[in-house]
């Protein structure tokens, strides 16, 4: 559940006083959006995005000769005038959940993972969609999502695993939810085949199970 | 020549995966032969027995070590691999061998023009086994052994794999997804509520791969109204645009609404559906030529019936 599991380490990192056209080369070359910025010590400084760099660049409605103007400008700008110096960042033993809080709360697209004043990784939505999709078993071989009714007793959570042991049905989650809008429920994720004989042997045993047909 | 060719084995029934309450079992294929004696055209079907795979075409879909781990398995008396869901007994190493020899024998028979259309029934079926491991019941990937030897023995290139089985299967998209010159159409239960938990309408391929994989996945309660849609506009648009040299068919029937394997709800007739819209797309860009193989179908009380109208579909029979 730590960030440092999850990230892309040893990210690719640029100078402020690098120039837009060399960074704007970079992220193209490599399909980036984000660019951690550091100085001559490795030390975080701000953060560079795409979005930083096309706001930078002559709009498309401008005339030739406007454009020209802003080019040259551009071609002489450095990272450290555009970059967000003020950016947020992770550590490596921030969990997922405090990624995911903060994602959540300033939309950006990737922050930068800092130890002892030094970058050491990036951390991007997708890594954290594959971090969640990889704890939730989603797309996992052989897995497959089957709910069940709460009925809000103290015990249900342990009788479902008590009874899945006790039948050999290999699981490798049971998630309890409470919701508003959808209504409670539990779900397993059980790994066989024979979904209908343990959905069967679940109902003989007094669970109800919510069936999406 | 024939109307139809089955390819089949006595053998089959020699994997032994420890009868009910196992769904996969020996009376599945007792109860497609019963179905096919008693229609009116069985007189005219051409049937033929199978070989053993050959080693070579075996390891052109699985990994060597998953051959030696599986013969390993079968020969010291285990009851399963991995999972308890794939039992085995001490002749299911050579009774898959037949299975995926089935699909050679039966292209050596469309390439030498001595067959069209060539259904295999086999067990054990294949398409969610992997190179490297078996999953839901399967051990070797039949259909993507008989494409990689349709392509390298007789240089089919372009290889569309239909499959209409209610799952996903994952084998044949992890052998196809990174290539451009193979194509996988699956129809299935949506994997957040089915085995085997893949085959999300976003999986579309890898790299040179992308856009040769197209997952169609079905709510569950998915009916016959909405697979005959998808044919319509979606699958035969697609087979038009990518034009494939060959067809191989992953034939599964547990999406019946009898069959308690899946949440699809398909009724016995949509098969001789399926059946005539296969054959319509055999007769536009393979020259009539289909292969057919036995996926999934558990509920012996419609399998049968399932399997004779596809197979009367693809005689365009109603």
């Amino acid at each position: 559940m730590y960030i440092s599991r999850h990230m892309t380490t040893d990210p690719l990192t640029v100078h402020p006083s690098m120039l837009l056209p060399e960074a704007r080369a970079l992220l193209n070359d490599y399909h980036f959006r984000h660019l951690p910025v550091v100085d001559e010590h490795g030390v975080l400084v701000g953060m560079l995005t795409d979005r930083d760099l096309r706001s930078a660049y002559p709009s498309s409605v401008l005339s030739d000769s406007e454009s020209r103007l802003v080019y040259e400008r551009v071609e002489k700008t450095e990272v450290s005038e555009i970059m967000s110096p003020d950016c947020v960042s992770l550590t490596p033993d921030s969990t997922l959940d405090d990624a995911l809080f903060m994602f959540d709360r300033d939309q950006m697209g990737a922050m930068p993972v800092v130890e002892d004043g030094q970058v050491v990784g990036i951390f991007s939505i997708r890594d954290l969609t594959a971090a969640y999709k990889l704890s939730f078993g989603v797309g996992e071989k052989g897995a497959v999502l089957i709910g069940l009714e709460d009925d809000g007793s103290k015990t249900i959570m342990t009788r479902i695993v008590t009874f899945l042991e006790k039948e050999e049905i290999p699981f490798s989650r049971v998630l309890r939810i409470r919701s508003k809008t959808d209504g409670d429920g539990i779900y397993l994720r059980i790994n066989t085949f024979k979904i209908a004989a343990v959905l069967a042997l679940l109902e003989d045993n007094g669970f109800t199970v919510k069936r999406f047909t | 020549m024939s109307l139809l060719t089955l390819i089949s084995d006595q053998r089959y029934l020699q994997h032994d995966t420890g009868g009910e309450p196992h769904p996969e079992i020996p009376e599945r294929l007792h109860t497609i032969h019963q179905a096919l004696e008693a229609s009116s055209y069985f007189s005219d079907l051409n049937r033929v027995h199978p070989r053993i795979a050959e080693r070579e075409w075996l390891l052109a879909a699985h990994d060597e070590s998953w051959l030696f781990r599986f013969e390993e398995e079968v020969l010291s008396g285990k009851t399963y691999i991995d999972h308890v869901d794939n039992q085995i007994g001490y002749e299911s190493y050579t009774i898959a061998m037949l299975a995926a020899g089935a699909g050679l024998t039966a292209i050596d028979l469309l390439e030498d023009n001595d067959a069209d259309n060539v259904f295999c029934l086999v067990r054990p079926p294949g398409h969610h086994a992997e190179a490297k491991t078996p999953f839901g019941f399967c051990f070797f990937n039949n259909c993507v052994v008989a494409a990689r030897y349709w392509q390298r023995k007789y240089n089919k290139k372009r290889i569309l794999i239909f499959d209409f089985d209610a799952h996903h299967g994952n084998g044949i998209q992890s052998a196809f997804e990174e290539e451009y010159d193979t194509f996988y159409i699956s129809i299935h239960e949506h994997p957040s509520f089915s085995y085997p938990g893949t085959g999300y309408a976003d999986d579309k391929g890898i790299g040179e791969g992308k856009g040769t994989i197209l997952n169609l996945p079905l709510q569950p309660g998915g009916d016959d109204k909405q697979v005959m849609e998808l044919l319509e506009k979606v699958v035969s648009p697609q087979l038009e645009e990518w034009r494939p040299d060959a067809l191989v068919i992953a034939a599964g029937f547990d999406a019946h609404a009898a069959d308690d394997m899946s949440g699809l709800q398909y009724s016995t007739e949509i098969y001789n559906n399926i059946g005539m819209t296969i054959q319509s797309w055999a007769q536009q860009y393979t020259e009539g030529k289909i292969l057919s193989i036995l996926e999934g179908g558990y509920e012996l009380s419609v399998l049968g019936e399932s399997v004779e109208a596809y197979v009367s579909g693809l005689l365009g029979k109603r």
